[in-house]
């Protein structure tokens, strides 16, 4: 059956074809039947807020698919882009394990659904099985990870053009399959941030994002084509990128 | 230590008495001199650090710059991360004044975790508080970057 928007719920996690790939929803069976009970599910369209920075935490969402943005406010005053969440992720779960408001504010970049459960049944559900606590655990490794990786990667970065040579050579790691009209070289993906976006995750102005972007295109090296973007020679990118 | 002072941390805080007993049997006090490192990045620590007291550096190093933010938390469990997932830290951590630390071994540590694997809403705990850490140095680490030149400046006739 067709679903509007082309956008397939998953209402029932134990028969989720995903799950083995999610760090965090592949459970056994014992801890999905009762994930099933506790989660709440919903679909949120584009630019829905999930939770807001310094909201006192009310439970975790794990985000089932579309993917979502992390945004904080900087020492400076400005909206930073900390990450942008994936498919699989679990949201929020800092605050409600530390029992602390949101440290950042979650607003999808597409159509997603998101599987909520409160504080008190999360905490209860990773009391009364240890394998969720381990999955929690290798989620926040992996968060922590990220976070650092974002660190290392601001402190190594020299120019803006280099800090977006290397960005879109990280989105291409996911390209679309191939299609008619496109070379064997050509690797596409897709873009859902903004200009104004992409300049917050680099800390930059959108005149300068733009500026780099329109360079790259009239250097023959990418194409944009709506939320398509093409690389068309990654081997000069690449030669952007010195650290 | 842990126990005959009363004090805590925020490992054992979420731990049964029991555990915390079999834990405490191989701790190790020690006072580490200012400049001292607890954590150090590229090397993997075979003890967890608990901080009693004194104040320590948690940076990011990287070839050109330093990204860094001081804590003096009583009960703050460095390591956890490193032995948990068997990677290496990504962080230094050092002292900027004399520090009071428990050490732990992660064999022993992790031998526990193993028998009692409930103990890991505690590693929970102790792993969202290095992700807050994080979190907060990403936030505020300066991200301006050498602007990108617009004009040439014309060379002087």
């Amino acid at each position: 059956m067709a679903m509007p928007y082309n956008f397939r719920i998953i209402e029932d996690c134990t028969k989720c074809t995903f799950r083995e790939q999610r760090l965090f929803c592949d459970l056994p069976k014992p801890a999905l039947t009762r994930l099933q009970d506790i989660k709440a599910t919903a679909v949120y369209p584009k630019g829905a807020l999930l939770c807001l920075e310094g909201q006192p935490a009310r439970g975790i969402y794990v985000l089932c698919t579309g993917r979502a943005k992390l945004t904080t406010t900087s020492a400076e005053g400005k909206s930073i882009i900390l990450r942008i969440a994936e498919p699989g992720e679990v949201l929020g779960l800092t605050a409600v394990i530390s029992s602390s408001p949101y440290e950042a504010t979650v607003e999808t970049l597409e159509p997603s659904q998101a599987n909520f459960i409160s504080q008190t049944d999360f905490v209860h559900f990773l009391k009364e099985h240890p394998d969720v606590g381990l999955k929690v655990a290798n989620q926040l490794t992996h968060n922590c990870q990220c976070a650092y990786a974002e660190i290392r990667s601001i402190g190594l970065s020299n120019s803006v053009p280099e800090k977006i040579a290397k960005l879109v050579l990280h989105w291409a790691e996911q390209p679309l399959p191939p299609a008619a009209g496109r070379k064997p070289n050509e690797i596409a993906f897709r873009v859902t941030l903004t200009q104004e976006e992409i300049a917050q995750f680099v800390g930059t102005s959108r005149e300068t994002v733009s500026r780099v972007l329109s360079d790259f295109r009239k250097k023959g090296w990418l194409r944009i084509k709506g939320v398509v973007w093409t690389i068309l020679n990654k081997h000069a990118l690449e030669g952007m990128v010195t650290t | 230590m842990s126990l005959e002072n009363g004090n805590t941390n925020e490992l054992y805080a979420m731990l049964r008495a029991e555990l915390r007993s079999e834990l405490a049997q191989h701790e190790k006090l020690m006072t580490v001199p200012e400049g001292g490192t607890l954590i150090d990045h590229g090397i993997l620590p075979d003890h967890l650090v608990i901080l009693n007291s004194g104040t320590v550096r948690v940076s990011v190093p990287s070839p050109k710059r330093v990204a860094s933010m001081t804590t003096g938390q009583q009960g703050k469990v460095f390591g956890m991360r490193a032995a948990i997932s068997g990677d290496l830290p990504e962080i230094d951590v050092t002292c900027i004044e004399p520090c009071n630390i428990t050490v732990l071994p992660c064999d022993v540590f992790l031998d526990l975790l193993k028998s009692h694997p409930e103990i890991y809403v505690a590693v929970a705990k102790v792993l969202s508080a290095d992700l807050q850490i994080a979190d907060r140095i990403l936030r505020n680490h300066p991200r301006r970057t050498a602007p990108v030149p617009r004009f040439r400046v014309p060379k002087p006739v």
